[in-house]
C-alpha cells in the first residue's frame, strides 16, 4: 500500500532468498478476490479515460475510435481554463490558510499549558464532524451582510474555517509526535521558543505539515457546494462547479469533453496523491482517538 | 566560573504523588555528585528541577548564589546529557554540537574553532557531517556529551547518559567521563540507578529512595557506614546479607546473638545512643562471610552451612548456603570445587558486623572508617574487575537478586 | 491538590504563556467569525421564519417551535429522514466497514503487486474530486451504461430505477478507502507477539480474528465508525450531482433537504432548523460510539 512498506516488503530477505512458496487455497482466494475488488474500483474509472479518447463515445465502457480532438475542444475553450485558475486560487488560498493557522495552534495545544485544553480538543473534534449544510445559511447570510458574497478569496476564508479544526487536529497529532526531550535539549542549549520552534519542531513535522496541506488542498480541490452557495460569479467558477454546470446543459451529448474535463480535473490532486502516499498511511493511526 | 548547587527544602509532588521530599543537599563548586536510587526515586525528578524543566513545589534550589526557582532552563547556564541523547535528527554532528552556541549568540568563528576543539577531545573529528541516524550508539552518547561540553556551563548535568551502551563501552566510558572531568572540574550532577557506576565516578554519592534523601558521603563511607537497611542494601554487589538477631548486654558489653552464635561486639565499634536489647538485623557483606579454608585470622568466627547454589564469576564465585534457617550469599575464591547440597564452614570477622534497628531499618552501630582500609580497597578493585568482565556474562542469581542487576 | 502543611503556597502551579494565546489567536479568529458564530446563528436561525427573497427575508421573526411541529407534518421531511438513515447506515455504517476491514486484512496478505495496484486503485478513487466521482457512476448506470451491459439489462437506467442503491455504491465506492487506511493502521500497529502467540498455540485464521485481532482493533473500530458516520452524514455533492434528489424525492438525504429548503424554496430559516436535526442525528450516534469506547475501556 504505502511505498515505504512495499520497500519493505521488496527488501525482506525472507521473501527473496527461499526458493518456492507454498500456495495455499487461502492465499489463492485472497488474491482473487482482490482482483475482483480492483476490477470493481478500476471500472468506472476506465469510462472517463476510454470516452476521453474516443471519437464516439457513449455511456458504456468500449475500446476508443482513438482521437484527441476531445482534449483539444476542452482546452480550447476559455470556460475550462479559468474554471482550473480559479480551483487554483480558491483552493491555494484555503491550503495557504488552514495550514499556517494550524501548525500555529497544533504548537501550544500539543506543548504548552492552556486552560480547557482537552475540552477545546473535543470540540474541535466535535466541531470537524459538523455537516457544512448546517453552517451554509448562516454563512450566507454573514456573507451578505459583510458583502462578501461572489469572490473567490472570501470563498476560500470559509473552506478553511470549515477544514481547520480537522487540520489542528491531525497536526497537533504530528507535534504530539516529536520527542518533548528534543525541545528540552534545545530548551537547555538555550534557544528560544521562536528558535525551537523554527529550528527543531518545524523540520522534524515537515511531514505532517505537508499531509495536512496536501490533504486540504485535495478537499478545497474537490470542494463543490461551498462555492456553489458563496460565488455566483460566472467567471471564476471552479472546476466542480463549471463540471457539474456543463452535465446538466450538455452534458447528454458531449460525453467526451465531460470526460476529458473530469480527467484533467482529477490529474492535480492523483498526482499530489502519489507524491505524499509514503507519508499518509501514518495519518491514519486513530485507534483509541474517541478517548480523546 | 564554577558553581555549587544547593537545593533547600525542596519538594516535588505530582498531582497526589509526592516525588521529593524534603530535599537537602549541596553539591560543592567541581565536585562529581552522583544521584542513585531505585528507579521512581526521585532522582531524575531532582535533576529536571535543577535543569529548571519542572519547578519545585516548595523550597529553593540556588545556582552559585542565584535563586533559580523561576528561571527558564535556557537562562540556567547548565548543560544536560540526556538518557535517550536527544540529539536533533535533523541535523549533523557539526550543527548539533554548534546548535547551544548560536543560541547564545557566539560570533561564527569561535563556533567553528570550539566544535573542532570539542571534536578532537571526544575524537568526532571525522563525523562531523555526518547524521545521528549515521552514528554508533557510542558515538552519539560522544555528540551528546559534546554538545554539553561545548558550551561550557557552569554546571553539567547528566541522566543515566551509559544507560543505553552495551556493557564494554559503558566500563570505557566511564573512565572517559572521569577523566573528562578531572581535566574540566566543572560541577556534575550525575543520575544513575547503577550503584556500580555511582561508586566508581562519584566523588560523592547521594543515594535516594521513595523521594526521600537517604544519606549522602564519600563512597567509602557509604559502603562502610551505611546508614539504614536500604542504603546498605543498595550499594554493594552482592547485596548484603541480612540476618535477624537479639542484641544482648550482659556486665556492660554487648553482644549479638544470630544464627545459632553468640557474637560480642568489637571494641572498635560502637553502638549509636542508648540502643535497647532487643531484635536487631544483623548485615554482612558476602566478603566477610568467608570460606573457612580461604580465611584469615581475624575471622574467628565460624559457621557450618549447606550450599544452596553456585554461581562461578571467573575470578570468584557467589555461593548462596543455608545456614541456620537463613539464606546467605558468600564470596568464594575461583576453582573452590564446592558442589550443591555440600557442608561448608564459613568464617566470619566480628568487626565486620553491620547492626541495625529491626523496627526502623536505621544503623545502630558505629564502625571504625579507616579499620580496614586494605580490605576497602580491594573490595573496590573487585568491583573494576567485575564490570570489566561484562555483567551479561553473569547468570541470573534467582536467590539473591543484586542491585545492579536492576535496569 | 496536596498541600503540606506550613509550606505555604505552592511554587510550580502552570503558568499560562501568553506566547500560546499569540499562536492560538489567529485559528480562534478564523474559527470564530466562520465557525463559532454561524453555528450559534444557526441554532436561532432554525427557529425563526427567514427567507431569502421577500418580506420575510429582511422582515423574519422568531417563531417557536414552528418549524418543528411544520417538520413533524413534512412527509417529505419524514421521508428524507428515513432516506438518510438508510444512506448512513447502509453505505457508511455497514458497507463502508465491512468492505474497508475486509481490504485491509486481504491487502495485508496479498502478494506485492496486487497489494500496491488495488492499494492504490482504492486511494484514487477516494482522492478524486466527488463530482468526478459523480459523473463516472452516473454514466456506469446509466441505461446503456457499463453496469446495464454487465448485469444484461442494457436497456435499464439503475439510477432511476434502484437510485438509492446506486448513490450508496458510489458513495461506498469512493470513501471506502477511508476505513481501509485507518484499519490497516490499526493492523499495522498491533502488537506482533500477540499475533504470533496466537499463532504459536495453532489458533485458526478464523478464531485468531474472531479472538484475538477484532478486540485488539475494537477502539480502532470504534474511531472509524464515529469518523464515517459524521462524514457521511452530511454528504451532499454526489448525491445531487448525481440525482438533484430525484427521481422525485427517492434520493433526497436531509443535506439536500437542507438546500432544496434553504435556497430552492427560499426557506432558509425551515432549512436551518432541518440542519439543525442532521446535528442532533450526528451526536447522538458520537455518543454511543463514544459510550461504547468507554465502556471497553
Amino acid at each position: 500500500m504505502s511505498a515505504v512498506q512495499a520497500k519493505r516488503m521488496r527488501a525482506d530477505p525472507s521473501l527473496i532468498v527461499v526458493p518456492y512458496r507454498r500456495v495455499s487455497v487461502a492465499a489463492l482466494a485472497t488474491n482473487v478476490v482482490l482482483v475482483l475488488l480492483g476490477c470493481f474500483f478500476v471500472l468506472p474509472m476506465l469510462w472517463m479515460i476510454f470516452a476521453s479518447l474516443d471519437a464516439n463515445p457513449d455511456w458504456a465502457i468500449k475500446l476508443p475510435s482513438l482521437t484527441l480532438t476531445n482534449f483539444a475542444d476542452v482546452i480550447g475553450t476559455a470556460g475550462a481554463l479559468s474554471s482550473f485558475r480559479s480551483s487554483l486560487i480558491l483552493a491555494g488560498a484555503t491550503t495557504v490558510i488552514t495550514t499556517v493557522l494550524a501548525v500555529l495552534a497544533a504548537y501550544p495545544l500539543s506543548r504548552m499549558h492552556i486552560p480547557f485544553k482537552r475540552g477545546f480538543m473535543l470540540a474541535i473534534l466535535f466541531a470537524s464532524g459538523l455537516p457544512v449544510s448546517m453552517l451554509v445559511v448562516p454563512v450566507y447570510q454573514l456573507y451578505v451582510y459583510l458583502g462578501w458574497l461572489d469572490s473567490l478569496y472570501t470563498t476560500a476564508l470559509f473552506l478553511a474555517a470549515s477544514s481547520l479544526p480537522f487540520a489542528i487536529w491531525l497536526m497537533k497529532n504530528f507535534i504530539d509526535a516529536v520527542p518533548a526531550e528534543l525541545e528540552h535539549a534545545a530548551a537547555i542549549d538555550g534557544a528560544g521558543t521562536v528558535r525551537i520552534l523554527r529550528q527543531v519542531v518545524l523540520p522534524l513535522t515537515v511531514p505532517g505539515i505537508a499531509v495536512t496541506a496536501i490533504y486540504t488542498f485535495i478537499n478545497a480541490w474537490g470542494a463543490f457546494i461551498i462555492p456553489f452557495v458563496l460565488n455566483s460569479n460566472p467567471d471564476d467558477q471552479p472546476g466542480p462547479v463549471e463540471i457539474y454546470n456543463f452535465m446538466g446543459s450538455h452534458g447528454l451529448f458531449k460525453f467526451g469533453d465531460l470526460a476529458v474535463f473530469s480527467l484533467l480535473f482529477s490529474l492535480p490532486v492523483i498526482v499530489l496523491y502519489l507524491f505524499m502516499s509514503r507519508y499518509f498511511s501514518g495519518a491514519f493511526s486513530f485507534s483509541g482517538a474517541v478517548r480523546g | 566560573m564554577l558553581a555549587e548547587v544547593k537545593f533547600e527544602g525542596v519538594h516535588k509532588i505530582f498531582g497526589t504523588e509526592t516525588a521529593v521530599e524534603d530535599l537537602n543537599l549541596s553539591v560543592e563548586a567541581g565536585e562529581f555528585m552522583v544521584l542513585v536510587g531505585p528507579s521512581g526515586c526521585g532522582k531524575t525528578t531532582t535533576l529536571r528541577m535543577l535543569a529548571g524543566l519542572e519547578r519545585p513545589s516548595y523550597g529553593r534550589i540556588l545556582i552559585g548564589d542565584r535563586l533559580v526557582n523561576n528561571v527558564p532552563p535556557r537562562f540556567r547556564d547548565v548543560a544536560m546529557v540526556f538518557q535517550s541523547y536527544a540529539l536533533y535528527p535533523h541535523m549533523n554532528v557539526h550543527d548539533n554540537l554548534a546548535f547551544g552556541m548560536r543560541a547564545h549568540g557566539a560570533a561564527s568563528l569561535l563556533v567553528e574553532q570550539r566544535v573542532k576543539e570539542t571534536a578532537d577531545v571526544l575524537g568526532l573529528g571525522n563525523l562531523l557531517k555526518r547524521r545521528p541516524s549515521e552514528l554508533s550508539g557510542g558515538q552519539r552518547q560522544r555528540v551528546a556529551l559534546g554538545r554539553a561540553l561545548i558550551r561550557q556551563p557552569q554546571v553539567f548535568l547528566m541522566d543515566e547518559p551509559l544507560s543505553n551502551l552495551d556493557a564494554g563501552l559503558r566500563v570505557q566510558m566511564r573512565a572517559e567521563l572521569s577523566r573528562l572531568h578531572e581535566r574540566f572540574r566543572v560541577t556534575t550532577m550525575y543520575v544513575t540507578h547503577d550503584q556500580v557506576e555511582a561508586m566508581t565516578m562519584g566523588d560523592r554519592i547521594a543515594v535516594m529512595n521513595s523521594g526521600r534523601l537517604q544519606q549522602v558521603d564519600v563512597p567509602e563511607t557509604l559502603y562502610d557506614n551505611p546508614v539504614n537497611l536500604f542504603v546498605a542494601g543498595f550499594i554493594g554487589s552482592p547485596r548484603m546479607n541480612f540476618i535477624k538477631g537479639v542484641l544482648t548486654t550482659r556486665d556492660g558489653k554487648a553482644a549479638v546473638r544470630f544464627m545459632g552464635a553468640t557474637v560480642p561486639l568489637s571494641s572498635s565499634s560502637k553502638l549509636i545512643g542508648d540502643t535497647a536489647d532487643g531484635d536487631v538485623t544483623v548485615g554482612v557483606r558476602p566478603e566477610d562471610m568467608m570460606w573457612r579454608k580461604a580465611a584469615g585470622p581475624d575471622s574467628s568466627l565460624t559457621f557450618s552451612a549447606e550450599v544452596d547454589v553456585v554461581e562461578p564469576m571467573g575470578h570468584e564465585a557467589y555461593v548462596t548456603v543455608l545456614c541456620a534457617g537463613e539464606t546467605v550469599t558468600s564470596r568464594f575464591p575461583p576453582r573452590s570445587g564446592v558442589r550443591t547440597r555440600e557442608r561448608v564452614d564459613l568464617a566470619l570477622n566480628p568487626a565486620r558486623l553491620h547492626l541495625f534497628d529491626a523496627r526502623t531499618g536505621e544503623s545502630i552501630l558505629q564502625r571504625p572508617v579507616a579499620g580496614s582500609a586494605e580490605a576497602l580497597k580491594s573490595a573496590r578493585e573487585a568491583w573494576i574487575e567485575e564490570s570489566s568482565a561484562g555483567r551479561d556474562l553473569r547468570p541470573q542469581a534467582p536467590v539473591v537478586p543484586t542491585q545492579s542487576e536492576e535496569v | 491538590m496536596a498541600v503540606v502543611a506550613g509550606l505555604g503556597p505552592r511554587l510550580d502551579r502552570e503558568r499560562f504563556q501568553w506566547s500560546s494565546l499569540a499562536m492560538l489567536t489567529p485559528a480562534l479568529a478564523l474559527l470564530g467569525l466562520l465557525f463559532v458564530f454561524p453555528v450559534l446563528y444557526a441554532g436561532y436561525l432554525g427557529f425563526t421564519n427567514l427567507a431569502l427573497v421577500g418580506a420575510r427575508s429582511r422582515d423574519y421573526s422568531f417563531t417557536g417551535l414552528d418549524n418543528v411541529v411544520r417538520m413533524l407534518g413534512d412527509y417529505v421531511f419524514v421521508k428524507s429522514a428515513w432516506l438518510t438513515l438508510i444512506f448512513v447506515v447502509g453505505s457508511a455504517i455497514v458497507g463502508q466497514s465491512v468492505l474497508g476491514m475486509a481490504l485491509a486484512l486481504l491487502l495485508r496478505n496479498a502478494v506485492v503487486p496486487i497489494r500496491l495496484i488495488v492499494g492504490s486503485i482504492v486511494i484514487v478513487a477516494w482522492v478524486l474530486p466527488e463530482i468526478t466521482v459523480a459523473l463516472v457512476w452516473y454514466a456506469f448506470s446509466q441505461a446503456g451504461g457499463t453496469l446495464s451491459i454487465l448485469l444484461r439489462h442494457s436497456d435499464t437506467n439503475f439510477l432511476v430505477v434502484v437510485p438509492m442503491l446506486i448513490v450508496s455504491l458510489a458513495n461506498l465506492w469512493r470513501n471506502v478507502a477511508f476505513s481501509m487506511l485507518v484499519f490497516s493502521a490499526g493492523l499495522r500497529n498491533l502488537p506482533t507477539e500477540v499475533l504470533e502467540a496466537a499463532e504459536v498455540e495453532g489458533a485458526s485464521v478464523w478464531r485468531r480474528y474472531r479472538q484475538v485481532i477484532l478486540p485488539l482493533l475494537k477502539p480502532t473500530i470504534l474511531t472509524n465508525l464515529l469518523l464515517v458516520t459524521i462524514l457521511n452524514l452530511s454528504e451532499f455533492t454526489l448525491i445531487y450531482a448525481m440525482t438533484q434528489g430525484g427521481p422525485g424525492i427517492e434520493t433526497m438525504t436531509l443535506p439536500l433537504y437542507v438546500y432544496q429548503e434553504a435556497f430552492v424554496f427560499h426557506q432558509l430559516g425551515y432549512g436551518t432548523a432541518i440542519s439543525l436535526v442532521l446535528v442532533l442525528i450526528g451526536a447522538v450516534f458520537s455518543l454511543l460510539f463514544v459510550r461504547a469506547a468507554r465502556s471497553q475501556a
